[in-house]
């Protein structure tokens, strides 16, 4: 954390040889050390002497001092960039011939797989470590570190008997009219992705739509199938956007309101309920789900100038074998976000994992069909 | 093109090479990252992305209604900080105002507060029941608020006009304190009526710093998010600096970039029709080295309603989001902001059962040296760009009207458009490379400073210009022909004269850089941060108290450099002793 600029003007100068000179063998190199364990690049990532990571989150910085106290002599710098930023500056980078970040530790996975990885500038790195301990579709076409939600969320002081919504088409009934809200889906990816979803899936919504209203649904000729009509109809109620998770949060989680709204938020805000004054409670037995669960991904960017360290930190941020990953996972380990790794448990106070009535998103067909969610959004604004 | 030919004979080729130095160096700063820009949409994506904007069955919302929206707003808010910065501008610098000194300062702190502060505070009094969440002060108190004062177009308006006026204060309120006592003095001593002397002599002489004070008022308030973000999306407003966020922040760079060019023309047109507006009138040059002391108007019975009224602005767009933002930081629970304070957002050790165990700023390690390198940043890039921006103000000023002049003063303006993660990513493009024989920029602070200077360009020229213009010609003349060369005639005859403008330049950069992020984000390579992202990191773990508290801290800041400029300018400008 204590760099001036002129030594990190020297280390990257040093990284820019360095990468020169292995630019010839990287590539039989990097096949070679995906299969090394940790002790194997340890050496390696020594004589590298440092490694750089893009994180979304600032809790980075944690990671940094645990990694660096496992790894004396290996100089973590993390950087703090929303994934967005991510995307802009590794591409710009790369456009310049500048290759000076090991590792992307991202979520906005739709538009990373589009922009990063099929782009190649970034690849896919499991540790063979915890390969054995993650599901096949958590490893690919990136890592998987985590899950975060953006799910249905009510007050759980104003309707103490329960979520007072059990099917995702009561939103768009007359009853909650004006009274749902969410962050701009135009202004965040993760809402978009969500009502991506929601579109990605027109049998189920066809379903639920007849259970609520006993009737089958008749679909718009303009839109593609329950999911895009479920989209309109919400839009038609007055749904209420905002411009952040704050003002959502308050909005909902006020402990004193009697006529809360609900919300597509996020579950682990719940854990600053005591603190804030909130009543944020997820509501997840909602026909047919109730939101989405999305990752954040861990990759390593092309021609790494650090190419073992950035593998030993991904290996690292996985955490130790114990329930809750150690000293390495603890950062992350927040009630209602849920790590991957099957070994670290979830927080006894959250709905456990495969409890959870969420979608999880694919990005690769998330990105494929975010367009046209975006465009039918804009229309609706 | 007669008009640079006419220059041409008028001056000998010499003459005209440091203007074409300047204009290369304008085209590097500024063009070269626009072109870049520009080239990314005549891909196939971007080609259809224009296509989209604005012919398809989505422009109507996203290009048109955002930029009817846009233009009330832009248009609005000059036209409202004219009026209320012109007005304490008058009473501050040329009447027997009781406790001018004082409302000269208050005036000038708006700016320094973040729009989004402004924006908080005006929720904390007007907020109504359409979010759910607690009422505001006035529903509390049984007056209930109607949506459109609420949330939409009216309150974006309000608290912009709020944030912006003192921007246009400051830049009138230089160009005013320029006009020479001896003019007035003579006009009253022709028996010229107050109004006769307001109308016939300071109006045409303030003219270029009300045209620079709308522009740059237009261009912030059509650029500005955090306003329109927080007070239009529950009514489903759009501008089209909130749709360019979010195009951009849902990975739709090219119909991002689109929009950012459009609205650069735009915005340039309107700057072009407002040159035009006032270019018939002929230029008023004033400071002759000569001037005095300006004798005060008085103001008679009107002294002390005026006064209070003065006063009133102030505490309504300074004290009272700075109160917002002091009790935030205060308060455990961002929703009860007036209950339980206490300093642990200060001084508050780790461990304990507030903010997840996190300790106070002053606490933080990281924040000593991020205000270091926020005011070596701030400092650096508010001396470089004032020094471009008195060249560049000075050339467009003394080649009033030819195509050199226009082309720079058009030039100048078109970076307070750009979205700045586009700007930064185009920075990164250019210059991340080696440059034939110069060593690739990437990474170093000389970038950071660079892109920065460049940015914040607009706001040097402008203040330049509105001075410099009433600057006399003789002056340098008569310095010219005693053998004074071009840099020193700058140094002890223009630099002078145009302290105060300069100033009011250089405070108007350092406070934007300090407070400023997405450029630095992008740009900032090194783990060692600037405040605005200590902030920053703060906001998005969900601790706005944190970055209130820093909020303040930087406000801090930037009036210890305002107060510090004006006891220098007093300094400079001996002669306005009495």
């Amino acid at each position: 954390m204590r760099f001036t600029s002129s030594r990190t003007l020297k280390a990257g100068i040093a990284a820019a040889a360095l990468a020169a000179g292995l630019a010839g063998t990287s590539l039989a190199d990097s096949a070679n050390l995906d299969q090394f364990s940790a002790e194997e690049l340890l050496p390696l990532a020594l004589k590298e002497g440092s490694v750089t990571v893009f994180s979304l989150s600032s809790r980075i910085a944690k990671v940094e001092a645990a990694f660096e106290k496992a790894y004396p002599g290996i100089d973590m710098i993390g950087v703090d960039l929303s994934s967005v930023k991510q995307i802009a500056r590794v591409t710009a980078e790369q456009d310049a011939g500048v290759y000076a970040v090991d590792v992307l530790y991202m979520a906005d996975t739709p538009v990373a797989f589009k922009e990063l990885y099929q782009a190649g500038r970034v690849h896919n790195y499991v540790p063979p470590r915890i390969a054995a301990e993650l599901d096949a579709k958590f490893q690919a076409p990136l890592l998987q570190h985590r899950l975060s939600t953006k799910v249905l969320m009510y007050n759980e002081a104003a309707y103490p008997n329960g979520a007072p919504i059990s099917n995702l088409w009561q939103l768009t009934t007359p009853d909650w009219e004006g009274r749902v809200l969410m962050v701009d889906p135009m202004q965040r990816g993760e809402l978009l992705d969500l009502l991506t979803e929601i579109a990605l899936h027109p049998d189920e919504m066809a379903a639920a739509y007849e259970k609520q209203f006993g009737k089958k649904i008749e679909v718009d000729s303009d839109l593609n199938g329950a999911g895009e009509q479920y989209i309109r109809d919400l839009f038609a109620n007055d749904l209420i956007l905002v411009s952040n998770s704050d003002a959502l949060n308050k909005a909902v989680g006020d402990k004193t309101l009697k006529e809360a709204p609900v919300a597509f938020g996020t579950y682990s805000d719940r854990r600053d309920n005591e603190e804030e004054g909130w009543a944020l409670q997820i509501a997840n037995d909602v026909e047919p789900a109730n939101g989405i669960l999305f990752p954040a991904v861990l990759a390593i960017a092309d021609k790494a100038p650090h190419p073992a360290a950035a593998r030993l930190a991904i290996d690292f941020m996985f955490g130790d074998d114990s329930a809750n990953g150690g000293a390495a996972f603890a950062p992350f380990n927040v009630p209602g976000d849920y790590a991957t790794r099957k070994s670290i448990a979830d927080d006894p106070d959250s709905v456990p994992l495969d409890r959870l009535k969420a979608w999880t998103i694919d990005p690769e067909k998330t990105a494929a069909a975010r367009g046209r969610i975006a465009d039918l959004i804009i229309t609706l604004q | 093109m007669t008009s640079l030919v006419a220059a041409f004979h008028h001056r000998s080729g010499r003459a005209l090479l440091a203007p074409l130095l300047l204009l290369a160096m304008v085209a590097v700063l500024v063009v070269a990252p626009l072109l870049k820009i520009l080239v990314a949409t005549l891909s196939p994506e971007g080609l259809a992305a224009w296509n989209t904007v604005l012919a398809s069955p989505l422009s109507m919302n996203l290009w048109w209604k955002p930029l009817g929206t846009t233009l009330i707003l832009g248009v609005g808010v000059a036209f409202g900080c004219l009026l209320m910065g012109g007005f304490l501008a008058w009473l501050v610098i040329l009447t027997d105002l009781p406790g001018r000194k004082f409302i000269g300062v208050l005036s000038t702190l708006p700016f320094m507060i973040p729009s989004f502060a402004t924006a908080l505070a005006w929720g904390t009094l007007f907020r109504n029941s359409r979010l759910g969440g607690s009422a505001g002060f006035f529903e509390v108190n049984g007056i209930s608020i109607p949506d459109w004062l609420a949330w939409g177009l009216a309150p974006t308006l309000i608290v912009l006009i709020a944030h912006y006026y003192s921007l246009a204060y400051t830049i009138i309120a230089a160009a005013l304190s320029s006009v020479g006592a001896d003019l007035i003095e003579s006009a009253h001593m022709a028996g010229a009526s107050r109004k006769r002397i307001f109308v016939g002599i300071i109006l045409p002489v303030v003219t270029p710093a009300l045209v620079s004070a709308a522009s740059l008022t237009f261009a912030g308030a059509v650029a500005n998010f955090a306003a329109p973000a927080l007070l239009g999306l529950p009514v489903r407003m759009q501008t089209l600096s909130t749709r360019l966020f979010g195009m951009i922040e849902t990975g739709q760079n090219e119909r991002g970039f689109v929009l950012a060019l459009l609205l650069i023309i735009v915005a340039a047109s309107f700057l072009w029709a407002s040159d035009r507006l006032v270019s018939g009138r002929r230029a008023f040059t004033t400071v002759t080295g000569k001037g005095g002391r300006t004798k005060r108007f008085g103001l008679g019975p009107w002294r002390w309603p005026l006064a209070i009224l003065a006063v009133a602005i102030g505490i309504g767009t300074t004290i009272l989001p700075v109160i917002v933002l002091a009790a935030s930081s205060l308060a455990p629970q961002s929703g009860a902001l007036f209950s339980n304070w206490n300093l642990h957002f200060w001084l508050g050790e780790a461990g304990g059962q507030i903010a997840q165990g996190q300790a106070g700023i002053f606490r933080n390690p990281v924040l000593i040296e991020a205000m270091w390198n926020t005011m070596r940043l701030g400092l650096t890039v508010a001396l470089l760009t004032v020094a471009m921006g008195l060249l560049l103000a000075h050339t467009i000023v003394k080649r009033k009207g030819t195509l050199i002049a226009n082309l720079l003063s058009q030039l100048c303006f078109t970076p307070l458009l750009v979205p700045s993660i586009a700007f930064a990513a185009a920075y990164i493009a250019l210059f991340g490379a080696p440059l034939g024989p110069l060593p690739s920029l990437y990474g170093t602070f000389t970038l950071l400073v660079i892109a920065a200077a460049a940015h914040n360009l607009p706001f040097a020229v402008q203040s330049g210009r509105s001075v410099l213009g009433q600057i006399s010609n003789d002056l340098e003349e008569a310095a010219r022909l005693t053998g004074a060369g071009a840099l020193r005639r700058m140094a002890v005859i223009v630099f002078p004269l145009a302290i105060r403008g300069v100033l009011a330049g250089a405070i108007l950069v350092f406070v934007k850089m300090v407070r400023d992020l997405s450029l630095v984000v992008l740009l900032f390579s090194a783990t060692s941060p600037v405040l605005s992202m200590v902030a920053y990191r703060y906001a998005s773990e969900g601790f706005m108290q944190f970055a209130n508290a820093i909020t303040l801290l930087i406000l801090v800041i930037c009036l210890a450099a305002a107060l510090l400029s004006q006891a220098l300018q007093a300094r400079v400008q001996k002669w306005k002793q009495p």
